[in-house]
């Protein structure tokens, strides 16, 4: 890090027609004073700097100075872990764009209470001893008290951001009240805005466009079932692997998602109740219509899972490899039933044990699947049983009302 | 319920928590010292003692069961002399027999004695009263013999007994050196401190072991004894001491302590200091101008209240504490000078008959008075110059060191009886002397050692780095260098310069003379460019700078203001600098291409120019690389290589 002198000097303009002297090849700077013709004051960093440049550098201008920036480096880290010794849990802080700090209070269903808290990098991870610390930083910074100042006002894209308006600080309220109540903020999670942007953007992939674009299997589905594994409510979940994974592995893969077991709800999308209606009949209905909406909802993206399940299975390729696998077993195992062959018994009898475990294996699947498929009948009787008792109910209701 | 008492905080201050470093700076001159240490704002300040004071006395006194340090001994100079010690660093690690004979007998202090025990030792005899052995305590077990008149309270504690206590030089510095560090810790809130301690440039090596001694018996770990020169150089090397000062520049050091005056010509570039010249003389200090100060006051008095005062020196007892009386009210005098341009007052009471003493004297006549002092000073200066063949119009700045350069008087003396250039950069030029600034003559030293100390306690304690140690301890290597022996610039060939300087261009010096090796600078600055062609060209020379004495006679300039005709003419010599091109190194030429359109209603409106960076690279050998570029991305660049000498 060499000093810049800055010199305020204008040079004039090179005459023209200028010429260099001729420079003799001989010309050299005189000889410097030898050494001990002068004795440093052993003070100040400039000092300490120029032992350093000759005893570890070698006097070599460069090697100090990236020396020197490694050296500042690690005290700027040090300076920063001193400052922050409150420790914010990471929480850190994040650039409040003007269109956040615009947002509407009343509009709070539609903001993104980790922005506004400033925990968009954590999102559903952040815990709760960060939000309690990021809503603590917010209000520190954004209480009306702090807002009502005499600074002169303000504006960024025609909004006054340095009034007593405390709209914003609504906002922090709202995502706080939010975020720290588990139910609300799992029906938040839910349906969180940049986990829906991700999945529109993540779950188009369709089998043909695959195909037809030679995509990486594993590039292409490994996050999307990152994306997906927040809402299991098993933790933790096993992730779509490589290529060079076991047949357990695999296998395990796909039965954990074909019984993914999810947490996710659509409350947060409820028609909310007209406040000003006192009818119970309006309030039964849309909470009735709500009702069907999240069933639906739910469905749809339980519907949703196993389609890009059942994508990923089928274009597998270590699926593929399995099945290659145990064809290739399955003939060996032919070829060693044919007499004649008696020096291959012993590798026979492997493949017929090899071929066994995997015919249990197939069984159990199978039985499995027929599991499922009746806990899908029972579950459809259930629904429809309690269909059947909330009718009742209602007509029975229906009649008292009338009678 | 636990009955244990808990102690809500405690007076022992912890060794960690505060992130303040646990150093501090001592100037430790022969008559006042100073102590700085690093603030929570993280720079080194001066600070004060338990007594306020910044500018703490040299004095140690005892009176009776009593001992005072400092300030507040100074004020027991006046009836209790015989048991005030002062003066006594100067006699550190000396012999007995070394000590000249005016020095042994003091009127105004303890004499020094030969130690009874120690072979060649001086020390101190003063009279104290020793504490009388403490009474037994109350009896706990009740006697058989108990009576009703018995009583459980202590016996009365007798009187304390007087007694004679021998003091050696030594050990007065450690309980003055102890003081110090314990108002330092008071302040910090923490102990065992890391020290750096001046030491004038006269100590001879003895002295410095017999300082070091006294400093670690006072429980301080001496991390550095500093030159004096040295910790005025740290500071002045500091950013905050002038920012708009070349980083390579001349620097002369005035140290006026109260009984001894320390010149030191520097070599400052670029934050490295090497010491050009220095002298030291004990003839010249502030004393003196005490002495003067003192002496008008007498003769005030006495024609104010037609009481006789002969002071300095004083023979009669009542004329001597007359004067030690004056000698601490002048103190405030001096410094009310030093701070206002108006009047300073002295009052005294009841200086001599129980008559009581105000007067008071302007900023005129107490130049008038010290006068002479300036002069010393003044000539002093010149002489040193002279022996370091430097002119002073080749000095860049002045700094003033201790309290008595803190009296405006000085620098406008020095100014113009030394000769120095009009815009000579000072400390009272720019206004950062009274009011606590950084350029304060008081805590110069002080804030330098502090700074020294927090860099010193940062250099990393492992083998790497115990060569770097090394250089610091005394007598340590690594500090000598090679320096260049002629500036080296690049000279911009111009039209408009080449009639008037003789180089045919503007001359930008970038490593100057005297420059430790190896050396790096970086200069910056703006070319002018021509419409058509946008070359630019820069020569690398090496040049001699002197100074061109011109004599010009007063009447020209009488001729020019007609006020005064009548006026004799006298020659006034004019000092001009000038640099001589000696030997031409190469060139670089090359095409700007980021040539910038100035706009607007200025002068330079329409010219194109773009700006340049020059960077002089020397190293140990004496090859010489110059790099040429323009600031920006995709700018021109060129460079010059000249092997070194003799390849």
């Amino acid at each position: 890090m060499a000093t810049i002198q800055t010199l305020p000097i204008t040079a004039p303009v090179l005459p023209k027609g200028y010429t260099p002297p001729a420079a003799s090849s001989s010309s050299r700077l005189s000889a410097p004073h030898p050494t001990g013709h002068r004795v440093l004051l052993p003070v100040g960093q400039a000092h300490l700097n120029h032992l350093k440049l000759a005893l570890h550098h070698a006097h070599d201008f460069d090697s100090f100075d990236a020396h020197l920036a490694t050296e500042r480096e690690a005290k700027a880290k040090l300076l920063a872990s001193e400052a922050g010794l409150e420790d914010d849990l990471g929480v850190g802080d994040e650039e409040e764009t003007p269109e956040l700090l615009a947002l509407d209070p009343k509009e709070w269903k539609k903001q993104d209470h980790y922005a506004v808290l400033g925990l968009s990098k954590f999102r559903y991870k952040a815990t709760a001893d960060q939000i309690k610390i990021a809503h603590r930083k917010k209000v520190l910074k954004h209480h009306p008290d702090k807002k009502a100042s005499s600074t002169p006002a303000e504006t960024i894209l025609g909004i006054n951001v340095n009034t007593n308006d405390d709209a914003f600080f609504k906002c922090i309220q709202k995502a706080h009240e939010v975020l720290t109540n588990a139910e609300k903020r799992r029906q938040f999670d839910s349906v969180d805005p940049a986990f829906l942007d991700a999945e529109e953007e993540l779950t188009s992939v369709t089998a043909t466009e695959f195909k037809n674009k030679k995509l990486d299997f594993f590039k292409t589905f490994t996050p999307i079932f990152e994306l997906y594994e927040r809402f299991s409510r098993v933790q933790p979940v096993p992730g779509l692997g490589t290529i060079d994974a076991t047949k357990a592995e695999v296998e395990g893969f796909y039965d954990f998602w074909y019984n993914f077991d999810s947490w996710r709800s659509f409350e947060w999308w409820d028609k909310e109740v007209n406040e000003g209606s006192d009818s119970r009949d309006d309030k039964r209905y849309t909470e009735k219509k709500n009702k069907s909406e999240r069933a639906r909802r739910k469905k749809e993206d339980t519907a949703k899972l196993r389609g890009l399940v059942d994508l990923t299975l089928s274009l597998d390729p270590r699926i593929k490899m399995i099945k290659q696998a145990e064809k290739e077993a399955r003939e060996a195992k032919k070829a060693a039933a044919q007499p004649g062959k008696p020096a291959k018994k012993t590798k026979a009898q492997e493949e017929e044990e090899k071929r066994k475990a995997e015919e249990e294996a197939r069984k159990k699947e199978e039985e499995e699947k027929a599991a499922r498929a009746e806990a899908k009948k029972a579950k459809a009787a259930a629904a429809n049983a309690a269909k059947k008792a909330r009718r009742q109910q209602r007509a029975a209701e229906e009649a008292a009302a009338a009678s | 319920m636990s009955t244990t008492p808990v102690p809500n905080g405690s007076a022992v201050g912890s060794s960690e928590g505060s992130s303040l470093p646990p150093i501090v700076g001592i100037n430790f001159g022969n008559s006042y010292a100073s102590i700085a240490v690093f603030t929570k704002e993280g720079v080194a300040e001066c600070i004060a003692n338990e007594e306020g004071e910044r500018q703490i006395a040299c004095a140690i006194s005892f009176q009776g069961e009593e001992i005072y340090i400092g300030n507040q001994a100074t004020h027991q100079l006046v009836k209790n002399a015989k048991n005030t010690i002062t003066g006594f660093r100067n006699l550190l690690g000396k012999k007995f027999s070394e000590i000249p004979q005016s020095q042994l007998q003091s009127t105004k202090s303890a004499p020094v004695i030969q130690h009874p025990d120690i072979p060649d030792e001086p020390a101190y005899k003063v009279q104290i009263l020793q504490p009388a052995p403490s009474p037994l305590p109350p009896s706990t077990q009740p006697s058989a013999f108990t009576t009703p008149a018995a009583s459980q309270a202590a016996t009365p504690r007798s009187e304390p007994v007087p007694a004679e206590r021998i003091l050696t030089v030594s050990e007065v510095n450690t309980m003055f050196l102890a003081s110090l560090v314990e108002s330092a810790e008071n302040f910090l809130g923490k102990k065992g401190l890391g020290a750096v301690i001046t030491v004038p440039t006269a100590f001879t090596e003895a002295q410095k072991d017999a300082l070091e001694k006294a400093a670690t018996d006072a429980g301080v770990h001496v991390l550095q004894l500093l030159d004096e020169a040295g910790a005025a150089a740290v500071t002045t090397t500091s950013d905050i001491w002038a920012a708009e000062l070349p980083a390579d520049r001349t620097q002369l050091i005035v140290d006026l302590g109260s009984s001894s005056l320390a010149l030191t010509l520097l070599s400052i570039r670029s934050g490295l200091a090497f010491v050009l010249a220095s002298s030291h003389t004990t003839s010249v200090g502030g004393d003196q101008i005490d002495e003067k100060l003192i002496r008008f006051f007498a003769a005030d008095f006495t024609k104010k209240t037609k009481v006789p005062l002969a002071v300095c020196p004083a023979t009669d007892i009542a004329d001597q504490r007359a004067e030690a009386r004056l000698r601490l009210a002048i103190e405030h005098t001096k410094r009310t000078i030093s701070a206002s341009p108006g009047a300073a007052t002295c009052s005294v009471e009841s200086l001599k008959d129980g008559l009581d003493y105000t007067g008071s004297i302007n900023r005129l006549r107490f130049d008038l008075l010290a006068r002479p002092v300036y002069s010393a000073v003044a000539d002093a200066v010149k002489a040193l110059l002279e022996s370091a063949q430097v002119d002073a119009h080749h000095v860049d700045e002045l700094v003033y060191v201790g309290g008595s350069a803190s009296l405006p008087g000085l620098d406008e003396a020095l100014i113009t009886d030394a000769g120095f250039a009009e815009d000579v950069a000072t400390p009272f030029a720019r206004g950062t002397v009274v009011g606590g600034g950084v350029g304060d003559p008081t805590t110069v030293l002080a804030r330098g050692c502090a700074v020294q100390g927090a860099l010193l306690a940062s250099i990393p304690d492992d083998e790497r780095h115990r060569e770097v140690r090394a250089a610091y301890q005394r007598g340590g290597k690594g500090n000598e260098v090679q320096a260049t022996q002629r500036t080296v610039g690049v000279l911009v060939p111009g039209a408009e310069v080449k009639v008037e300087g003789g180089l045919g261009g503007v001359w930008i010096p970038v490593v100057h003379k005297e420059t430790a090796l190896p050396a790096r600078r970086t200069v910056r600055f703006d070319v002018e460019l021509a419409e058509d062609a946008p070359a630019l060209a820069f020569e690398v020379w090496e040049v001699t700078e002197s100074i061109r004495v011109e004599k010009i006679t007063a009447a020209a300039e009488a001729e020019a203001d007609e006020e005064e005709p009548e006026e004799e003419p006298e020659e006034v010599e004019v000092k001009h600098k000038e640099i001589k091109k000696e030997v031409f190194l190469g060139a670089v030429q090359m095409d700007a291409k980021l040539g910038i359109k100035t706009k607007g209603k200025s002068t330079d409106s329409g010219k194109t120019s773009t700006t340049v960076e020059v960077q002089c690279v020397i190293e140990t050998s004496g090859a010489l690389r110059v790099d040429v570029k323009e600031v920006g991305e995709g700018g021109a660049a060129g460079s010059l290589r000249v092997p070194a000498p003799g390849a």
